[in-house]
């Protein structure tokens, strides 16, 4: 998909120009005010013509709107499903009347059933949305906009308004939308824990402009506005492979390597992420015995770089992944380490998700 | 009791309504939706009723829909008839001063639907009109209810741009607040009294069932 769009808001200019996958979960990241919801409005179709300079949006191959030749195709004529911050259900019409109203005006094949099932809101079809908590609100906003039978879907904030406890429940029917319905989805967020776990490619947009974008390891490693108060931090991929259920720990394979992780809500095979920060990773020059350690994986030291407060970022491959310590100067200096040195990095099972 | 008033003001009060009903929903609609800078012209137009006393209004409406005025030439191409001191005559001049109590209930609901879930129909794959007729018209259904009832009650109690326009000619333009003011003038009030009380009765029942009503589909929604 390709997005060119500039126009003036209100206190800043929107002026952005990327390409995003046309699978996956892309995530537009950054503060509340970005300008990020007047993106997705756009790629929508539902912006106002006013104070637009340029707007270009190609998606699958199908122009969506070129001002050059004035086309703009109506948001009815899109098929791109959306789901607001606020739910925006119809107040008059049940559960089933308002999954019904995309369904009905739009075609294309979906296994209905298989939604609701999955969605769990069988027994929710026959109440008015004024009955319904927030969670299950956005839970059938969610399956309107599937009904609809969009080819991309996308949701604003869509957990904002929900407290932590309906967000946790709900972040695995977005899973869901992606992993088994292999419907593309933009999101749009600014919680780093909902960007870590959802995102396969990041747009990072500040006061209208991109200022980073790329996929999800790429981005955590370089980006310190991602993680900014906990500091640089990078992701592992990998599959379960063992669960040790009475210790509560899993076993992780990223390839050649396998790491224990402590969760208990993994079940094997599941490909999950692993987030390490920066500042609980140690270097060795020899695997230490006797450590409370767990995780100790050999890694190919890659770049140095100074840091404040005399720390130095030290980048080491393992695996073909990226790992990043941040280690004290003089740690460096008496362990001689340097670019293509072989180490040991060590690192806590804790930092984990899904 | 000659019922031919009560006739004559029912039938008046009926075919306004409906006419506003037709003219006012797409006016309402229109205001509800534009940015235009042309809103603000339109609404003061549509309001203007509702300041100006009625005989200034029926002045003017004497005026336009005279043989030479206006409307009265318009007129002259559809018809052979006069409009002057004629019941179409007496219609075209309810619409003009009932229209703010149909447009403004009707346009404050449009707005109060608001454009979060037109879009989120949009999305869905319904277009404009569809939007209105299948969540905008749905959710204004209170709306309509005033609209009809404030349109039909004002129309009924309409009294100077009656007698302005209409005359008091019996079974064609003499409503019932002509009528009473008759009687009333002929010192015949007991004759006044019985239409009255037949009005306060009858604006009591229709401003109660609507209110009940409205409480009902408040509920509902």
């Amino acid at each position: 998909m390709k997005v060119v769009y500039k126009k003036k808001l209100e206190n800043f200019s929107l002026d952005v120009n990327f390409e995003i996958p046309e699978t996956g979960i892309t995530v537009l990241f950054g503060p509340s005010g970005s300008g990020k919801s007047s993106l997705l409005n756009f790629i929508a179709g539902l912006d106002e013509n006013n104070l637009v300079e340029e707007a270009y949006c190609k998606f699958k191959g199908k122009i969506l709107n070129d001002s050059g030749k004035a086309i703009k195709i109506k948001p009815w004529h899109r098929n791109i499903g959306y789901v607001f911050q606020d739910h925006r259900l119809f107040p008059n019409m049940t559960v089933r009347k308002n999954i019904e109203y995309g369904y009905k005006r739009r075609k294309g094949n979906l296994d209905t059933d298989l939604v609701i099932e999955k969605f769990k809101i069988k027994s929710l079809l026959n109440q008015y949305p004024e009955q319904l908590s927030g969670g299950e609100k956005q839970r059938v906003a969610m399956v309107r906009a599937l009904m609809s039978r969009p080819d991309l879907l996308i949701l604003d904030e869509p957990l904002a308004a929900l407290d932590y406890q309906s967000r946790q429940e709900l972040l695995p029917y977005i899973e869901c939308i992606h992993q088994e319905l292999t419907i593309p989805l933009i999101y749009v967020s600014h919680d780093i824990k909902e960007v870590l776990r959802l995102a396969d490619y990041i747009i990072v947009i500040d006061q209208g402009n991109v200022l980073d974008k790329g996929d999800i390891e790429e981005l955590c490693i370089k980006q310190p506005l991602m993680t900014q108060s906990e500091g640089a931090s990078f992701i592992l991929k990998g599959t379960v492979t063992q669960v040790f259920d009475d210790e509560g720990l899993v076993e992780i394979n990223t390839g050649n390597q396998k790491l224990l992780v402590t969760d208990s809500d993994l079940k094997l095979q599941q490909p999950v992420r692993v987030l390490i920060y920066a500042r609980e990773v140690s270097l060795c020059l020899s695997p230490p015995e006797n450590s409370s350690i767990l995780n100790c994986v050999p890694v190919e030291i890659e770049s140095i770089e100074n840091e404040v407060n005399g720390k130095l970022r030290v980048e080491a491959i393992m695996d073909k992944q990226r790992i990043v310590a941040m280690i004290s100067k003089r740690s460096v200096s008496e362990l001689e380490l340097k670019k293509g040195c072989k180490a040991f990095a060590q690192f806590k099972a804790t930092a984990m998700i899904k | 009791m000659d019922l031919s008033p009560i006739y004559v003001t029912v039938k008046l009060a009926s075919l306004t309504t409906i006419i506003l009903l037709i003219i006012g929903t797409p006016l309402a609609w229109w205001l509800s939706q534009t940015n235009s800078k042309l809103k603000i012209l339109i609404e003061s137009v549509v309001a203007l009723p509702l300041v100006l006393p009625p005989t200034v209004l029926g002045f003017y409406l004497l005026i336009a829909l005279s043989p030479d005025g206006f409307i009265g030439t318009l007129w002259s191409y559809v018809s052979d008839s006069s409009l002057s001191f004629s019941f179409t005559g007496l219609v075209i001049g309810s619409v003009i001063y009932s229209m703010p109590f149909v447009v403004q209930p009707l346009q404050a609901s449009f707005e109060m639907v608001g454009k979060p879930l037109q879009q989120a129909a949009y999305t869905l794959g319904a277009n404009r009109f569809d939007t209105f007729r299948s969540v905008v018209l749905p959710l204004s259904v209170r709306g309509f209810l005033v609209a009809i009832t404030l349109g039909f009650a004002h129309t009924v109690g309409e009294f100077g741009v009656v007698l302005m326009i209409g005359g008091n000619i019996p079974d064609v333009t003499q409503v019932l607040s002509i009528v009473i003011y008759d009687h009333v003038e002929a010192l015949e009030y007991s004759q006044a009294q019985s239409y009255s009380i037949g009005l306060i009765l009858f604006s009591f029942i229709v401003l109660f069932i609507t209110y009940s009503l409205n409480k009902k589909l408040m509920v509902r929604l």
